[in-house]
């Protein structure tokens, strides 16, 4: 199931995946290996954007795993960027790409440095200078016009003190209100750039390399909003004329990138045709058929399960994928049922998980989870509360649990879930089923647009709900605390994402932030899994499954690979057509 | 004459006029906040209320309707921040008369996201139309000539059916088995003149044409039929027969020509209604038209284009209404004076 | 269209007879009558009136099986899929004795279950929405034809500005404020609190926008018979003994313009099931796992290739369903104005 905009913004990045995991996989060119012989300069390549439109082209406001991937290969540089490669290590630790090294911090990550390259350029041919990712990041501040993207870790983590609103007192290089404060934290010298943070971030460079809200930008082409669909490259490619939203646009090489200059990117096509619109449905025939544009095209849709049984026609041109991301179900400590442990116990046990995953596909589309942590994050360990339950659930001891649930019987919930696809509805439906076997009423109350607007408010009336997640860059600090901590997500009338209102307690956050502070990588892993298991004591969430990705592409792409480093979809930087 | 079509015309604006503010009630009287979908997923409580005001959201539905209003005659900024005006005037996009309001989902005014799709929906509808007015009267004629028969059953039965199915599910199945399994004609995509010359766009129009002809053509046909019928019971038809002209004449020269009066004006309106975006149409087969944009700007709560979108498809109707009636004005002087 | 009035009465008396008994008394036939003996001369008519009325019972039926637990729309039986867990095993989407109809991908759910159970769904929401519809239709059609001047021109222009709003568009936009708001401020109004409901909500909303939209067309209908029966005797006749309005209205112009407000009705009910399925399609009204034509239709699209049968059988079903009602109407036209055609 595609995880709904706009939140589902996912850039779960470099994830050690390993393609083809689960036991089944069995095609043999799975390894990021070439598909297609060896790729080379030409050819016009295409990409099918599909139903989920892109929203913003605009670094600053970019939160699409897909796009920032895509944007990254193609068209945005950055201080760092993961290098094209599979390879679990490899793939997920930047190297630099538009600065001479990959940064430098002398006080654990309070303070970083990176020097700007002298030798690269923006497409009009002007020097990328210390001041345009100065300006970049200012961007971010301005939260009345640069809206939706990763705003909230500069916020956090920069050194600009919160104002009267609860936002930043700077507001941004529109309103230079508070210029003086982002000034201060944020200093060039030549083409050193220092970034000055309230509390250590030792994994910032792959927050760089992963989400897109550090890029440089151009102040004196900045139009703010009327800039969303703008792209002012400094990669590879460059557009041409105009994106037009619900079609797409075209992308021409940039005569103006040295590609000395860039490890990363090999940019084999001549050209990049972006499509937008098409169903999955009308995408995957297409390239099951290998019709006309489709032989020269890669998508990061996923082959939908109706279509699955015919996989064979295509032959070696299907890849199998373990996603980066996890869903899982959450019940609301605010709702009078699921305030009571006993009456959450109840519910984990009665939680089927392989009717849900039959539901949504079967087992080549999802494989079952046991921690909110997706097994390919570093230091992952099965959560202890999950590890025992069978996935069908074990009914009987959910009765028992719900014997102890103050609620009257039969115990009446309501599953308020993001709705409007038929999947999303039978999956509800086989969660449906097993809760009411072992006592609960479940009444279905799928939402559409509103149901962000809904779940988010502390007080909304629903008893569960299911989310999905995956980490924003290679670290479960950015799955638990963005999800749990109710700190940064309980703030008076929203819930941010912890749409189950979990408190954690004193307990908790000083467990979170000993993770958060411990700098030897190890160490800070068992940390977290203390906390993943404290969540588990807690019932804060019910693990469900993880996203396999099934993909098509055409049979005249060449160098197809399904690189960790773009969280297992197409690598655009090492791709090729033929002519 | 000339009175009368001004009074048509002032009464049609009026119209407009109410039509906008009773949308602009509707839409931003309700208890849903537009800009809890603007804002985005990171969002807190202060984001929300600051982009609120950005969208002009926090302001009650009179105001908003008179800046609106307002806008439509002498153009307007987004955002209208005397501020931001000082500090970084090329961040204010401007918005000429007639603006019908500016997206923030799409960073363009309405009025530039029209333009785009317009002339693909005008296409659509002028392809089907042709479509569905040669069968349907065609189709029509013959039945009527050979009502009672077989034939005449058949295209009755046929034309039933037609009109039974779904338009959706009509498309699906072209879609589906043409395009995809058969192969008959390259999968569907709107091609504009400009890239594919006159050929590549008619030939990307054939399957939705058809799709959205397909349901048309089986009303006008029984239409076509029960007007030709009526006529042929007519005296001046009788009398033409009884004069002794060919059966040719009589049904083309007399009986049809009285038929296609009403079928024109239906035609007409018919086609106004589909200028506005064909929304069923355009989304199975993905072409960027009116109706697309309607349930893009539907699904992330767009409201300044669908407000936009609902007073332009009202304009195609209320215009379309007075050109029949001016039209009738000419053919029936009782009207105008009535 | 012929109005059905007194003066068709017929009677007649023969010459004078001597015998009582020869007497034939040739009795005149009420057009009412004379319409049913039409309608009932017309065999495709017979048919499709016996096929609504299957329909009908079905939809009256489901409900009950349901709850009787003869039907199973919501079990799942998952264990009846294929390997890959989505096609159902066995030809035609998994026929058998237990599934007469195949079960649904995915979930394995039976389809005849659901199928009848979205009749219900789909004829309810078309019949509450006709009844709505007319009514609406009807009251402002008399009350304007007969008042004239000032009312009219208002009700008049109302049609006119109602008719000018694009119906789906408006009904997209609209639909999740509005459902919300059926929901939460609606409900609360007592007697009306089963539409807390989500099913009910959504069927409520696609009621009363069919409704909002559908009725200018019957006022001016109604309006027209209106106008044309206002000069009549009979209608002068009563006013002159005194009637007040409302029985002037209901009393003696009612009974003369229920024919074409019946044939509107016939025509209406397999318009709004179509309709319905609709707007299921673009996502508004009754939303799955609840049973719908629209939402079981708007799901087998994606099967076509991997179970065909799920993709047809419903489609063919909607389709039987507005054609059957087309008839139906078609034949009440005929038999209630012969003189327009087939």
């Amino acid at each position: 199931m595609a995880l709904k905009k706009p939140l589902a913004a996912l850039a779960a990045t470099a994830l050690a995946a390993t393609l083809a995991a689960c036991g089944g996989g069995s095609s043999d060119d799975n390894d990021g290996g070439s598909s297609g012989g060896k790729p080379e300069k030409g050819g016009n390549a295409i990409f099918f954007v599909g139903p989920r439109t892109v929203e913003h082209w605009d670094p600053q406001r970019m939160y699409i795993g897909r796009d920032l991937n895509n944007a990254g290969r193609l068209f945005y540089r950055s201080l760092v960027a993961f290098p094209a490669s599979n390879d679990p290590e490899e793939g997920t630790t930047p190297i630099p790409d538009l600065a001479t090294d990959t940064g430098t911090t002398e006080d654990g990550g309070k303070t970083w440095q990176f020097t700007v390259r002298d030798d690269v350029k923006w497409e009009d041919g002007q020097p990328i200078t210390c001041e345009d990712f100065k300006y970049g990041a200012s961007r971010n501040f301005a939260t009345d016009v640069i809206i939706g993207g990763p705003a909230n870790y500069l916020f956090t983590y920069l050194d600009i003190p919160k104002g009267d609103d609860d936002l930043p007192a700077y507001k941004g290089p529109y309103s230079k209100k508070g210029q003086e404060l982002f000034d201060k934290a944020v200093t060039c010298e030549g083409q050193t750039i220092t970034y000055r943070f309230k509390k250590p971030w030792p994994d910032f460079p792959q927050s760089i390399a992963s989400l897109r809200f550090m890029d440089p930008y151009r102040a004196d082409l900045d139009k703010g909003d009327a800039n969303n669909f703008v792209i002012i490259s400094n990669g590879p490619y460059k557009l041409e004329g105009e994106w037009k939203e619900g079609t797409g646009g075209k992308f021409v090489r940039n005569e103006n990138w040295d590609p000395s200059t860039d490890p990363i990117r090999k940019a084999y096509p001549d050209t990049w045709d972006f499509r937008e619109g098409d169903t999955d449905e009308a995408i995957y025939e297409q390239l099951l058929s290998d019709s006309g544009d489709a032989q020269y095209a890669v998508t990061e849709r996923r082959l939908p399960p109706a279509l699955f049984d015919r996989k064979d026609e295509a032959g070696d041109r299907y890849t199998q994928v373990e996603s980066p991301y996890v869903d899982y179900v959450v019940p609301n400590f605010n709702s009078p049922v699921f305030k009571d442990p006993n009456c959450r116990e109840a519910l984990k046990l009665a939680t089927d998980k392989s009717a849900w995953i039959k539901a949504g596909g079967g087992e080549e589309y999802f494989k079952p989870a046991y921690s909110i942590v997706n097994p390919n994050v570093p230091g992952y360990t099965e959560n202890p509360s999950f590890a025992d339950i069978p996935d069908e659930g074990d009914i009987e001891g959910a009765k028992a649990a719900l014997e102890k649930c103050p609620a009257p019987k039969p115990v009446k919930i309501k599953f308020t879930y993001s709705g409007g696809t038929p999947t999303s509805d039978k999956q509800a439906s086989a969660l449906k089923a097993g809760w009411d076997k072992a006592g609960f009423q479940t009444e279905l109350d799928p939402l559409e647009d509103t149901y962000y607007a809904v779940i988010q408010k502390p007080d909304a009336d629903f008893d569960v709900t299911w989310g999905g997640w995956g980490a924003d860059w290679p670290s479960i600090g950015t799955v638990i605390p963005p999800l749990f901590d109710s700190r940064i997500n309980l703030t008076g009338d929203s819930n941010g994402n912890d749409y189950g209102n979990y408190r954690g307690g004193p307990e908790v956050d000083k467990m979170i932030d000993d993770a958060y502070a411990e700098p030897d990588l190890d160490a800070a892993a068992e940390k977290w899994a203390a906390v993943d298991a404290k969540l588990g004591e807690d019932i804060a969430y019910i693990p469900l499954e993880i996203t396999i990705f099934n993909f098509l592409h055409g049979s005249k792409v060449t160098g197809y690979a399904n690189n960790v480093s773009v969280n297992g979809y197409a690598d655009l930087a090492v791709l090729g057509v033929e002519n | 004459m000339l009175a009368y079509a001004i009074r048509r015309i002032v009464t049609g604006a009026i119209m407009l006029v109410v039509m906008s503010f009773v949308t602009f009630a509707l839409f931003f009287a309700s208890p849903i906040d537009p800009a809890d979908f603007s804002c985005g997923k990171n969002c807190s409580e202060a984001q929300k209320k600051e982009t609120a005001a950005a969208l002009g959201y926090d302001d009650n539905f009179l105001d908003q309707w008179r800046d609106f209003a307002v806008g439509v005659v002498a153009g307007r900024d987004f955002p209208d921040d005397p501020e931001l005006r000082k500090t970084a005037p090329e961040t204010i996009a401007h918005c000429p008369a007639p603006c019908l309001g500016y997206s923030t989902e799409r960073s363009s005014t309405v009025t530039g996201l029209i333009k785009e799709t317009f002339p693909v929906s005008l296409s659509l509808a002028v392809a089907a139309f042709v479509l569905w007015m040669l069968g349907g009267i065609l189709f029509g004629v013959l039945a009527a000539l050979k009502r009672g028969t077989f034939i005449d059953r058949g295209v009755v039965g046929l034309s039933l059916v037609a009109y039974a199915f779904p338009t959706f599910f009509v498309g699906l199945l072209l879609y589906k088995f043409v395009a995809i399994q058969w192969e008959l004609v390259p999968l569907p995509r709107y091609t504009p003149i400009a890239e594919g010359g006159v050929g590549g766009w008619l030939a990307s129009l054939i399957l939705p044409a058809l799709t959205l002809a397909a349901f048309f053509m089986a009303a006008y046909v029984r239409m076509t039929r029960s007007y030709v019928i009526e006529s042929f019971n007519e005296d001046y038809v009788r009398t033409a027969r009884a004069k002794g002209l060919p059966e040719r004449t009589v049904t083309f020269k007399h009986a049809l020509r009285a038929a296609l009066t009403p079928i024109v004006t239906m035609a007409g309106l018919d086609l106004a209604g589909l200028l506005g975006g064909a929304i069923i149409t355009e989304s199975v087969f993905n072409y960027p038209g009116l109706g697309k944009l309607a349930v893009l700007a539907n699904s992330d709560f767009d409201l300044p284009t669908l407000v936009g979108l609902v007073l332009l498809l009202a304009t195609f109707v209320i215009v379309a209404n007075i050109i029949v009636d001016l039209l009738y004005a000419v053919i029936d002087p009782r009207v105008r004076l009535g | 269209m012929t109005i059905p009035g007194s003066e068709l009465e017929i009677n007649e008396t023969g010459a004078p007879v001597e015998d009582d008994d020869a007497v034939v008394k040739v009795a005149g036939r009420s057009p009412t009558q004379l319409a049913i003996a039409r309608f009932r001369s017309d065999r495709l008519s017979m048919i499709s009136f016996g096929f609504s009325v299957i329909i009908v019972i079905c939809a009256i039926l489901a409900p009950i099986l349901v709850a009787l637990d003869v039907l199973h729309p919501n079990e799942l039986n998952q264990d009846l899929l294929a390997d890959t867990g989505v096609a159902p095993q066995g030809a035609f989407g998994g026929v058998s004795w237990d599934h007469p109809f195949g079960v649904e991908p995915s979930t394995g759910r039976d389809l005849l279950s659901r199928l009848m159970l979205a009749i219900t769904w789909s004829l309810g929401i078309a019949l509450t929405a006709t009844l709505l519809t007319v009514t609406i239709g009807v009251i402002l059609g008399i009350i304007s034809g007969f008042s004239g001047g000032f009312v009219d021109a208002v009700v008049g222009r109302i049609i006119d500005l109602t008719l000018s709003f694009p119906q789906t568009m408006m009904l997209l936009a609209l639909s999740a404020p509005a459902v919300l708001f059926i929901r939460s401020n609606v409900a609360e109004i007592p007697g009306l609190g089963a539409l807390q409901d989500r099913d009910l909500a959504g069927g409520a909303y696609v009621i009363v926008i069919l409704a909002v939209f559908g009725w200018p067309p019957v006022a001016r209908v109604v309006r027209s018979q209106v106008l044309s029966l206002r000069e009549r005797e009979f209608i002068e006749a009563a006013r002159l003994l005194g009637a007040s309005r409302p029985r002037l209205y209901f009393k003696e112009v009612l009974p003369n313009v229920w024919a074409p407000v019946l044939v509107y009705v016939t025509l209406l009910v397999p318009a709004y099931i179509s309709a319905e399925a609709a707007f299921n399609f673009l996502g508004v009204g009754i939303r799955p796992p609840t049973p719908t034509l629209g939402n079981i239709l708007a799901d087998s699209v994606s099967y076509t290739s991997a179970d065909p049968t799920y993709f047809f059988l419903p489609g063919v079903l909607l389709a039987l369903i507005v054609v059957v009602f087309n008839l139906v109407g078609d034949g009440a036209r005929d038999a209630l104005d012969p003189k327009s055609h087939r």
